[in-house]
């Protein structure tokens, strides 16, 4: 009883526990896991970042072309790293940065805009497909 | 006329964390009866985990079915599929995931003690433990990389290493918390007021313990032996100084008491874990897809946790199921409600320490 009395009294004369945030910033420890970035040119578009990720955050964009694009969204990303263990090249075409996400704007669309996404590339996968299955029968005439 | 009158408890209520309503049936300030209603934040987790997700993607979803235990979640998830597919970790994989288990059963206990005193009108402890606790949520942020959703168990292995900084960060802040604890356990055993709160409070005895199948630090602190780590073989527990803490009993006191001195126990185990780290790889390939049933029992910081997973060598699991210890821990708890004071509802509530998200998951 009297312990506890002398340890509040005691108390008023402590350093203060709390952080001064936002005046003060928050030191974040060495590797914490932020944002996944990408760089196009290591990439060899095998899709495996995509397989693998639980929420669906990376998406590829089937060009006509053949190529892909690359689109992630860091809202809806959980920062697991799964996709980095995945990715065959990591640290050159895949890495997990320290950067941490701001909330979203309602500009942004994280959501509206994300679904939209997820349409297209669902879209220009069907029609690659189809115009690949097309271009092959034709070529099979042509023979 | 009637002789009783109805109080609801939840499920908004400023003593509760998380939504669960009880309604008592009191005799003016005695509860004779107890009904309780948990299903309010249920998300469909189970279903989503066999028809939305891959089984390697399914760890990462379950992690979120409870932001205290989430580490066990993933863990009980990983080992059952583990089961399935013929493979068992190294050493050094079983160490650093028991490591994060202890080190949440550490945070997880002293957020129930720190509710509970608040529960019971003593808002300085409450703070003061939860600033004590920042500690461990310190090391485990720098061990796993975030602060509440670790994501550091995956199959096959665990998804980061131990440093030698953080080594000397989790030696320097478990040596902190030795003393802090040991300063909480002086005051509440001496704390007169606590004590006024806590003992003879909640009584749960060793019989209704027994018949009502408690689990976890409420059936230990009413004496009844029952420790998944003591029970199961799948992690070596009694290597690195694990010792089953029993308390008689059965009060809020009690509980608190079994709480500490099980933080004491898993210091001193994460300690042991860090010394004696075994060399090895930190993952490894566990190939193929899950085909049978396997159950899986791990001791969470509020009891069992129970994981069925089924497969039929697939990619899509066939069955989920999560049995949480707060949901086995119900009949007991209404037990130990009857007879209580009103007035005492939600500082035995809180020493209960219930997990209502997990369970309605
Ligand atoms: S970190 Fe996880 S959630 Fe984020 S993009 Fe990679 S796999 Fe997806
Ligand atoms: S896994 Fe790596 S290489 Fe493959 S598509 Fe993704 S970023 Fe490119």
């Amino acid at each position: 009883m009297f312990k506890s009395m002398l340890e509040a009294f005691l108390n008023l004369f402590r350093p203060i526990r709390t952080l001064k945030y936002p005046a003060e910033e928050i030191v974040l420890p060495s590797g914490y896991r932020g944002l996944i970035e990408y760089g196009i040119d290591a990439c060899i578009f095998c899709d495996k970042c995509e397989k693998v990720c639980p929420p669906g955050a990376i998406l590829f964009y089937q060009n006509e072309d053949g190529t892909k694009t690359y689109r992630y969204n860091p809202w809806l990303c959980i920062y697991c790293g799964e996709c980095v263990r995945a990715c065959p090249k990591p640290e050159e075409a895949l890495w997990q940065s320290e950067t941490k996400q701001l909330s979203a704007l309602k500009e942004e669309g994280a959501n509206e805009g994300w679904f939209v996404w997820e349409e297209a590339c669902k879209q220009s996968r069907e029609a690659y497909a189809t115009a690949k299955k097309s271009a092959k029968i034709q070529n099979k005439s042509e023979e | 006329m009637k002789k009783t009158i109805q109080i609801p408890l939840g499920s908004q209520h400023i003593s509760l964390l998380e939504p669960i309503r009880f309604k008592f049936e009191c005799e003016n300030e005695k509860i004779i009866g107890v009904d309780a209603d948990v299903g309010f934040v249920h998300r469909g987790v189970e279903l989503a985990c066999t028809r939305s997700f891959e089984f390697k993607q399914v760890g990462y979803v379950v992690a979120r079915v409870c932001g205290l235990c989430a580490i066990t979640h993933s863990l009980s998830y990983t080992l059952a599929v583990e089961k399935l597919l013929g493979y068992v970790a190294n050493d050094r994989i079983k160490y650093l995931r028991m490591l994060m288990v202890e080190l949440d059963r550490i945070h997880s206990h002293m957020l129930c003690l720190a509710h509970t005193a608040e529960n019971a009108g003593f808002e300085a402890l409450f703070m003061q433990i939860m600033g004590d606790r920042e500690l461990i949520m310190d090391v485990q942020e720098a061990i796993s990389g975030n602060r509440v959703q670790f994501d550091y168990i995956s199959i096959g292995g665990v998804n980061r290493d131990l440093t030698p900084e953080l080594v000397a960060m989790i030696h320097k802040n478990l040596g902190v918390l030795t003393s802090k604890i040991d300063a909480l356990i002086g005051l509440f055993d001496n704390n007169w007021s606590l004590s006024l709160k806590y003992k003879g409070v909640g009584v749960l005895r060793l019989e209704d313990a027994y018949t009502y199948n408690a689990l976890g630090p409420l059936a230990r602190a009413a004496g009844l032996a029952t420790d998944v780590r003591a029970e199961t073989s799948d992690f070596p527990y009694e290597d690195i100084g694990y010792k089953m803490i029993l308390e008689s009993s059965g009060d809020i006191h009690a509980r608190n008491f079994l709480r500490l001195r099980e933080i004491v126990n898993s210091i001193t185990m994460c300690q042991n874990i860090v010394n004696n780290l075994p060399v090895g790889e930190i993952q490894e390939k566990a190939k193929g897809k899950p085909n049978g049933e396997a159950v899986v029992r791990v001791e969470a910081p509020r009891g069992e946790l129970f994981y069925l997973v089924r497969g039929s060598g697939q990619n899509m699991l066939d069955r989920v199921r999560i049995k949480t210890p707060t949901f086995s821990a119900i009949p007991a708890m209404i037990e130990v409600f009857k007879g209580a004071e009103y007035a005492d509802a939600p500082a035995i509530l809180a020493s209960f320490d219930p997990c209502m998200s997990c369970t309605a998951k």
